[in-house]
């Protein structure tokens, strides 16, 4: 069976540092036999989330723009990868914007009661992070990770693994790192590995 | 020379809890004849994201022409600079991350260029302030927020020690921070302080 994996780039940046890891990864996927769809948010349309709590009495979100649209992507997908660089300790408030717009999805978890993944399924969804750092702190990452891992609790899907390289400025780009543009292949083909497995089985 | 406060409120509800809880340390503060008090909320400001451009390392400006602009010279000139925001999915809201990665261009200024952010004999005289409000009541719902607010703070200038936090968890719906048993006398009383601080700094 058909391996379906998203991946997302929040980078305001095209092709820097974390698309090109992401794109890696991807490439790995893509070898081992993934349908693999890749949607950058800027080139996409979307307000973030209002507050407005309409979709805790709904479901639905008041907005209806390319979210929507991602999200739905996001529900038919077996892999979610979600790609953004750190900027000032977080994610960019691109991806923080759309990852706020998920509050429907929640609501109908967790308020409306109408949506609901067995353990199964979470175990058949995997979520991974890719990000890049331009400081070398060993901490750089730990603002975008609860983050990350609330879209993934709320979406279904299983926090499988991180793609990480901090230190960027030193290392001036991705393409002069020793190790991670590999492991961003290698995990990439091991994520649909391990998802034809659980199909197949 | 009075003293000039800049707040943010970065909700993109008006008036919901956040936005509350910053008035309330506003409104005790604004009682002094001394103090001047701006408030902004963002979802009105017009700020772009930061486009990760990094042009700002060599122009010491962005390149972006918005709301920015103004909200630049006054950041520059407040003694006293408030932060709100909601906690989303354990996150500050995207508006205020939105301002805070627009502070790369001090950071590109002081790290980058080496020039002052704010004069020398201002240095020390700044105070800052964070507040938040979270629909969960898990005690580490504000911890990812943090990071990203002393590293706004720290580019504009004002020192880690020079920051208060107010956060105030299990408040979700619209007005559910009015029943709060101690975040109205907390905020005001923050307010107090701040204003007696700042006072003493800039007297020196």
């Amino acid at each position: 069976m058909q391996v379906n994996l998203l991946g997302i780039s929040g980078s305001p940046h095209r092709h820097g540092n974390t698309e090109t890891l992401l794109d890696s990864f991807l490439d790995g996927a893509r070898e081992t036999g993934a349908s693999v769809e890749k949607v950058v948010l800027k080139t996409l349309q979307y307000s973030p989330c209002r507050g407005c709590n309409a979709c805790h009495k709904t479901g639905e979100c008041i907005v209806n723009d390319d979210a929507v649209v991602l999200y739905e992507k996001i529900m038919a997908s077996d892999c979610l990868v979600i790609a953004s660089p750190i900027y000032t300790m977080g994610i960019t408030a691109e991806l923080k914007g759309f990852i706020d717009r998920q509050q429907y999805l929640w609501a109908r978890k967790f308020i409306l009661k109408t949506l609901y993944f067995s353990n199964e399924h979470i175990k058949r969804h995997k979520g991974i992070f890719i990000s890049t750092a331009g400081l070398g702190w060993e901490n750089v990452f730990d603002g975008a990770f609860p983050v990350i891992t609330a879209l993934f609790n709320t979406t279904g899907f299983e926090y499988f693994d991180n793609v990480i390289a901090n230190d960027m400025d030193r290392y001036s780009g991705i393409r002069n790192h020793p190790a991670a543009l590999k492991e961003a292949f290698e995990k990439g083909q091991n994520v649909v590995r391990v998802i034809q497995k659980l199909k197949n089985g | 020379m009075p003293i000039k406060i800049l707040a943010f409120a970065g909700s993109p509800r008006r008036f919901g809890n956040s936005e509350t809880l910053l008035d309330w340390v506003l409104g005790s503060m604004i009682v002094d004849p001394d103090v001047i008090v701006e408030k902004v909320a963002l979802d009105e400001a017009d700020i772009n994201p930061c486009r990760g451009c990094n042009a700002c390392e060599k122009l010491n400006k962005c390149i972006q022409r918005d709301g920015m602009d103004i909200y630049h010279d006054k950041i520059i000139a407040a003694d006293i600079i408030l932060l709100s925001s909601p906690i989303y999915c354990m996150g500050i809201a995207a508006q205020p991350k939105a301002l805070i990665d627009r502070a790369q261009v001090f950071r590109s200024r002081k790290y980058v260029l080496k020039l002052p952010v704010v004069p020398l004999e201002r240095k020390g005289k700044r105070l800052g302030v964070f507040l938040a409000t979270a629909g969960q009541n898990w005690s580490y719902v504000f911890n990812a927020a943090v990071p990203s607010v002393k590293c706004f703070f720290h580019v504009i200038d004002i020192k880690d020690t020079d920051i208060s936090y107010l956060m105030i968890n299990g408040v979700d719906e619209k007005g559910a921070i009015d029943v709060h048993p101690t975040a109205r006398t907390d905020a005001e009383k923050l307010g107090k302080s701040l204003i007696a601080e700042i006072k003493k700094r800039l007297a020196v």
